[in-house]
């Protein structure tokens, strides 16, 4: 592999390993029960209920953009408690002629202070609606709702904007990229995989197009900083566009979508699936979708400058000297290209499901 | 350990490296028989299977003496140590003076630190911070007697705090100082998961010792692998009978500490500072850290380039850690040693260590000399230290042995074994500029070398790990070298980068050019980096 050279011949202890495939690291492609968290702050007003069983597009809770600080008095009668929604009872007094009903502003109670309450309580109310099935596990108001996922997971590092929900649709191979010039108005509603890397100004105008989320192997830094700051000059606006989220699969540099992660895209081409943000991961629930096993020798070097080439396991090598005389546990890969001596730390292999942690 | 075993595995399972040693009792006394460090995503049970293997490969019949078998890896005891992700701590005060020593004492023992007070955060923004679900627990303390600038937002700060531990049961809550008189707030507070614990009041003078014990404690499990390498650092002095400081960058922080040798006291003299924020690559590489690991980069590249490297070292570890990825983490650990040294500074109280003895997995993979390139462009103490590198991740394993007596013994038999020795660095400061500063004749077995003294130059003199030499230093003009002087003796010691002679400004001061900042740095490291393409 280029920068890697084996310098050395033989392993110190005379021979090359001939297994040892236990030394790369087990990526799985899909976890299952899957407890998927949605951040709430104090004065979202929540809606869904613990133990109760969610299905898509249910609402689970009222964000408020802009939340402010209150104090209100609660009649000794009521049992009040810090994390409580409040609404007073008796609306404003108007005057003159208007028959609109007064406005009774409300919020969350956030601790006992002096005669009476903080409270935390906000105009504009935005909708979460759950992206997936499932059951509430927990309840915390200001704190956060966890579902239990009815589906799989294929988890990301990152994910960023969202949750969202949408049909997927490959929209580049996995060593492609998707160019702002690629999108069109007939992609709204969708997910796209968009292959290994993709810019701040392709996502703008994917979310400006009704595009709901992107999955892509590497987004660099910049764009995801330009991303993250026209998110947010979004987020502030009056006119809400849909939920839109970008979900990473490996990190910042460019580097093809590993293969057996596409193949499990590919089979979930034209099915709905969902972008959730805690853990970050592609929610899909399709009971009757089986995820092939990848073959057991197959590696992909994860990192470095050789990240998202795959090729098949023959030999662990033992120590070996590579650029700027740095020794590392070696391995011997066979790729399309031919075989090539490959630090072991560079690699990773697939299964469907992990096995159970140490 | 097992009575009487014959070997045993010494484990340090982190973040980001599972590392494995094999220790067996032969001729009477414990030796290192290999060690091996890989992705802790393998589990320790491929990592020492691998080493069982190799030692079978290698000399199957002190394999068999030791009963060292791949399919039974249990029947041979195991010490572990272990470190995960750091716990988050909120911290709040009344008022920004009387936070910034309880923010001081929390940054140091161990934890992920996030903190606000009254005066700068409104109750709204300070019940968020303190709701988010990432937050492990809540230190809110105040002077004790509270100051004039504290007393009236005291109230309204524990009437906050109660809530949150109202909404969060799992929460602990340390209330420090004159804030133990909100406890009534907290209703019954032994029916509730969390704890609710009371500290002493932290200030600017007495650091919170008291306090700092008891967050520690909080912070970091008994088998904690930096917890127990500071108790075996404190083993480590007294065999050596030295002042021995270790520094280590790893994965999820950094670790200073310095120990002193009883010398007939009871107690060792340890002190010790575990800094999430010194960890190699934080998991949001900001600005500050980017330009710290610029400061030391030699390689080509734009800040979102570097940014972009950064994230991908945090993400995957043991990924491309040769070639440029090597360089990489050379910059990114010289600037997360910078970071250690900023939030200890103070602990040495200007007395110089004996020993430096460098640890963590950022160090993992770089040549030796090269580590101590790394530690004297940062530590930039004038005087004479030798260097030595926690190789097999020992110290932690070996300082997790509870009983005293059993640890000093496996200390002392592996001494040879536990550290490899970097060298000697002797740092003159105080040098006038000019083209001599004058000689240096190194007096070792293997002869006498004899140096011009180039005010900021490195200078290097072989000697091989084992031998020790004296260095007699010969100055026009007086420098610092311990003491003030123009004429010094200095007895140094080898190791594989030899004697460093660094006659480099104190501190360090590099061009502001980045092209030629770059190629300095890539000069004094071509010095001592063996097999460096250029």
């Amino acid at each position: 592999m280029g920068g890697a050279r084996p310098v050395s011949g033989l392993a110190p202890n005379g021979h090359a390993h001939g297994h040892g495939l236990d030394l790369v690291p087990l990526r799985s492609l899909v976890e299952e029960a899957v407890d998927i968290r949605f951040a709430l702050a104090p004065g979202d007003r929540v809606i869904a209920e613990e133990g109760s069983v969610v299905t898509v597009g249910v609402q689970l809770a009222e964000r408020f953009r802009d939340t402010v600080l209150a104090a209100t008095t609660v009649p000794e009668s009521e049992d009040a408690r810090p994390g409580e929604r409040w609404t007073p009872t008796d609306a404003p007094v108007r005057r003159g002629p208007s028959r609109r009903p007064a406005r009774r502003t409300g919020g969350e109670l956030l601790f006992p202070w002096r005669d009476g309450w903080r409270v935390a309580s906000g105009e504009h109310a935005d909708p979460l609606e759950a992206p997936i099935g499932g059951i509430v596990r927990e309840v915390r108001p200001g704190v956060g709702i966890v579902v239990r996922a009815a589906g799989r997971a294929l988890r990301g590092i990152v994910a960023l904007g969202g949750p969202t929900r949408g049909r997927l649709k490959l929209a580049a191979g996995p060593s492609g990229e998707l160019r702002p010039g690629g999108l069109d108005v007939g992609l709204a509603g969708t997910i796209l995989v968009v292959g290994a890397r993709v810019d701040a100004e392709t996502l703008t105008r994917a979310r400006a197009m009704g595009v709901r989320g992107i999955v892509v192997a590497g987004l660099p830094s910049k764009e995801r900083r330009d991303w993250i700051a026209s998110e947010a000059r979004q987020k502030a606006a009056l006119h809400r566009l849909p939920p839109f989220a970008v979900l990473v699969l490996d990190g910042a540099l460019r580097r093809s979508i590993a293969g057996p992660v596409v193949g499990l895209l590919e089979a979930l081409e034209g099915r709905e699936v969902a972008i959730v943000n805690d853990p970050p991961a592609l929610v899909f629930d399709e009971p009757d979708l089986d995820v092939a096993d990848p073959p057991p020798d197959l590696v992909r070097v994860r990192s470095g400058p050789d990240a998202g080439r795959e090729g098949r396991w023959v030999a662990s090598l033992g120590p070996r000297r590579f650029a700027h005389g740095i020794q590392l546990e070696a391995a011997q890969v066979r790729f399309a290209e031919g075989p090539a001596v490959v630090p072991v730390g560079d690699l990773e292999r697939f299964c469907v499901v992990s096995p159970r942690a140490e | 350990m097992t009575r009487d075993p014959r070997a045993f595995f010494a484990l340090d399972i982190g973040a980001a490296t599972a590392s494995a040693t094999l220790v067996a009792r032969l001729a009477g006394r414990w030796r290192l028989l290999g060690t091996l460090a890989l992705p802790a995503a393998v589990g320790s049970a491929v990592v020492r299977r691998q080493l069982v293997e190799r030692l079978i490969h290698a000399d199957p019949g002190m394999a068999a003496a030791i009963g060292a078998d791949p399919e039974a890896l249990d029947r041979i005891p195991t010490v572990t140590v272990r470190s995960g992700t750091p716990r988050r701590l909120a911290v709040v005060a009344a008022s920004e003076r009387s936070l910034a020593p309880l923010r001081r004492v929390a940054v140091q023992t161990g934890w992920a630190v996030t903190s606000g007070s009254a005066a700068t955060l409104d109750p709204l923004a300070m019940s968020r911070m303190l709701l988010d679900p990432g937050v492990d627990a809540v230190l809110a303390g105040a002077g004790d007697p509270p100051g004039a600038d504290e007393r009236g937002a005291l109230p309204e700060l524990g009437a906050l705090v109660a809530a949150v531990a109202e909404r969060r049961p799992d929460l602990t809550i340390i209330l420090a100082g004159a804030l133990t008189d909100e406890l009534a707030r907290f209703g019954d507070v032994g029916a509730r998961p969390g704890e609710v614990l009371l500290g002493a009041a932290a200030s600017a003078t007495t650091d919170g010792h008291g306090l700092a014990e008891l967050i520690t404690e909080l912070a970091l499990p008994a088998d904690d692998s930096r917890r127990a390498a500071i108790s075996g650092l404190a083993t480590l002095a007294d065999l050596t009978a030295r002042r021995v400081e270790y520094v280590e960058i790893g994965y999820d922080s950094g670790v200073r500490a310095i120990a002193d040798p009883t010398l007939g006291r009871d107690e060792p003299v340890v002190q010790s500072a575990i800094i999430v924020d010194a960890a190699l690559v934080p998991p949001e590489p900001d600005d500050a850290v980017l330009d710290h690991v610029l400061r030391w980069s030699t390689l080509q590249l734009d800040r979102h380039r570097l940014r972009d490297r950064l994230r991908e070292l945090r993400i995957t570890p043991w990924a491309d850690a040769a070639g440029d990825g090597a360089a990489l983490r050379l910059a990114a650990a010289r600037a997360a040693l910078g970071r250690l040294l900023e939030a200890t500074d103070g602990m040495d109280r200007g007395v110089q260590p004996d020993l430096v003895v460098a640890g963590g997995g950022a160090w993992a993979v770089a040549p030796g000399p090269i580590i101590t390139l790394a530690m004297a462009d940062v530590l930039r103490r004038p005087g004479a230290t030798q260097y030595a590198f926690d190789h097999a991740r020992l110290l932690g394993p070996l300082g997790s042995i509870a009983d005293h007596d059993e640890r000093r013994a496996v200390m002392s038999d592996l001494a040879d074994d536990l550290l490899i020795p970097l060298g000697s660095v002797v740092t003159p400061a105080g040098l006038r500029s000019g083209r001599s500063a004058g000689r240096l004749v190194v007096h070792s077995e293997s002869g006498d070398t004899e140096i011009d003294l180039v005010p900021g130059a490195l200078e290097l003199v072989d000697l091989a790990p084992g031998q020790t030499a004296v260095a007699d230093f010969r100055f026009r003009d007086s420098v610092r070298l311990g003491g003030k002087g123009r004429q010094f003796e200095v007895e140094v010691a080898g190791g594989l980068g030899g004697l460093l002679v660094d006659l480099r400004d104190v501190p360090l001061r590099l061009p502001e050019r980045h092209d030629r900042r770059r190629e300095q740095l890539e000069t004094w490291q071509a010095a001592l980096w063996a097999g460096l393409d250029r």
